[in-house]
């Protein structure tokens, strides 16, 4: 299981994490986590999407605790986006769509980077975080939409 | 039209990038994988199975050890000098006293690995919280009555009823509707301080199943 899954789940954790050492917790603690449930998996969807589901969950939840622990050390104004620490004062369209993708809310910003960066399919994403495939994909077209208003500028360039 | 299209096309091609993965670190991972797993012998099959997936019996059982405790209670007040010879009563009381505070330790201690076990796993599949509250402040008035007691002088034993203490307490306070945040940062208390496997080391295989496991 770990060997046909890892790589797949790694991916997708550090592309939501934004840094190896959390990516390396949140993807082992979603493998003990899984290996601790097998028992109860029911098959009802793909080993990869239960998988996923885990260390989604595991991710999301490592993040909020990272974004809590940061606003009560700087204050909440003064809180930067998690995952962005190595941005740069004067971005390029790299750097700011990364920021912006970091400014995202939570929801958007999971079904942003499962499909438009990891490829994963609108069903899939459904199925990993328990929505229907319409929402993962309003979801999406929001979190599109918001990109092109915090990147408006660069389309006038 | 032209330029959202072109700025889609740059979007697509910047979010390639975006948090760009290294190579797996495999190795790395399954090493640490495989160490966690082998000082949480939670996963054991059948080990959490064998306990039913409910909070109340953990109610009761933990009642039976505040029963205890308060009998260790009993054992170390100091009784008033009787007219037989100290001589005589002097060694056997502080062996008394200690066996007795042994049993009720073990007997808490593998109550605890029990129920901290359940509400881990209730953490993710989401459980009744209130019980598992109320059941904390059980387990914790015990903890605290054990932690009390004169007869506990070892400090391996002080430093685990300590640190459980600190995971009872959370769990004790837990709202009715706690936040998915909240339970996590319990659950890594118990982790962090490797409570779990150190009760697990402590209490001897099946010592919540029965009385006088010592």
């Amino acid at each position: 299981m770990y060997d046909a899954h890892v790589d797949r789940v790694f991916r997708l954790v550090f592309r939501m994490a934004g840094d190896l050492d959390r990516a390396q917790d949140y993807t082992q603690e979603a493998f003990i986590r899984a290996f601790e449930r097998l028992k109860d998996f029911r098959g009802e969807a793909a080993l990869s999407t239960w998988i996923c589901s885990i260390a989604v969950s595991v991710t999301l939840n490592g993040l909020r605790r990272v974004r809590r622990a940061r606003e009560r050390e700087i204050g909440l104004d003064d809180a930067p986006p998690i995952g962005s620490g190595t941005h740069q004062a004067d971005p390029d369209l790299k750097v700011r769509l990364s920021r912006a993708i970091d400014d995202l809310p939570e929801g958007y910003r999971t079904v942003f980077v499962m499909h438009d960066v990891e490829g994963y399919t609108h069903e899939e994403i459904g199925a990993t975080l328990g929505v229907r495939p319409g929402t993962s994909k309003a979801q999406l077209s929001r979190a599109r939409a918001k990109l092109r208003t915090a990147l408006a500028d660069f389309a006038r360039k | 039209m032209h330029d959202d299209d072109e700025l889609d096309d740059r979007l697509k091609r910047g979010a390639a990038e975006y948090h760009k993965p290294p190579e797996t670190p495999r190795e790395a991972m399954w090493e640490a994988i495989q160490r966690r797993r082998q000082g949480e012998p939670s996963s054991e099959p059948g080990r959490v199975l064998a306990f039913p997936r409910r909070w109340v019996p953990w109610a009761a059982a933990a009642a039976a050890v505040l029963a205890v405790g308060i009998g260790i209670g009993r054992l170390t007040v100091s009784h008033p000098p009787k007219a037989t010879p100290a001589v005589a009563s002097a060694p056997e009381a502080p062996r008394k006293r200690e066996t007795a505070y042994q049993l009720a330790t073990v007997e808490h201690l593998g109550q605890a690995e029990a129920f901290l076990t359940l509400f881990r796993a209730s953490v993710r599949s989401g459980g009744d919280e209130q019980l598992a509250s109320a059941t904390a402040r059980q387990l914790l008035a015990n903890n605290r009555l054990l932690l009390d007691s004169p007869a506990g002088q070892d400090r391996k034993t002080r430093l685990l009823l300590e640190d459980l203490e600190l995971v009872l307490a959370e769990i004790s306070q837990l709202s009715s509707e706690p936040r998915s945040g909240d339970l996590q940062m319990i659950r890594e208390g118990i982790e962090r301080g490797g409570v779990l496997s150190r009760l697990r080391t402590v209490v001897p295989a099946g010592a919540t199943s029965r009385q006088g496991a010592l």
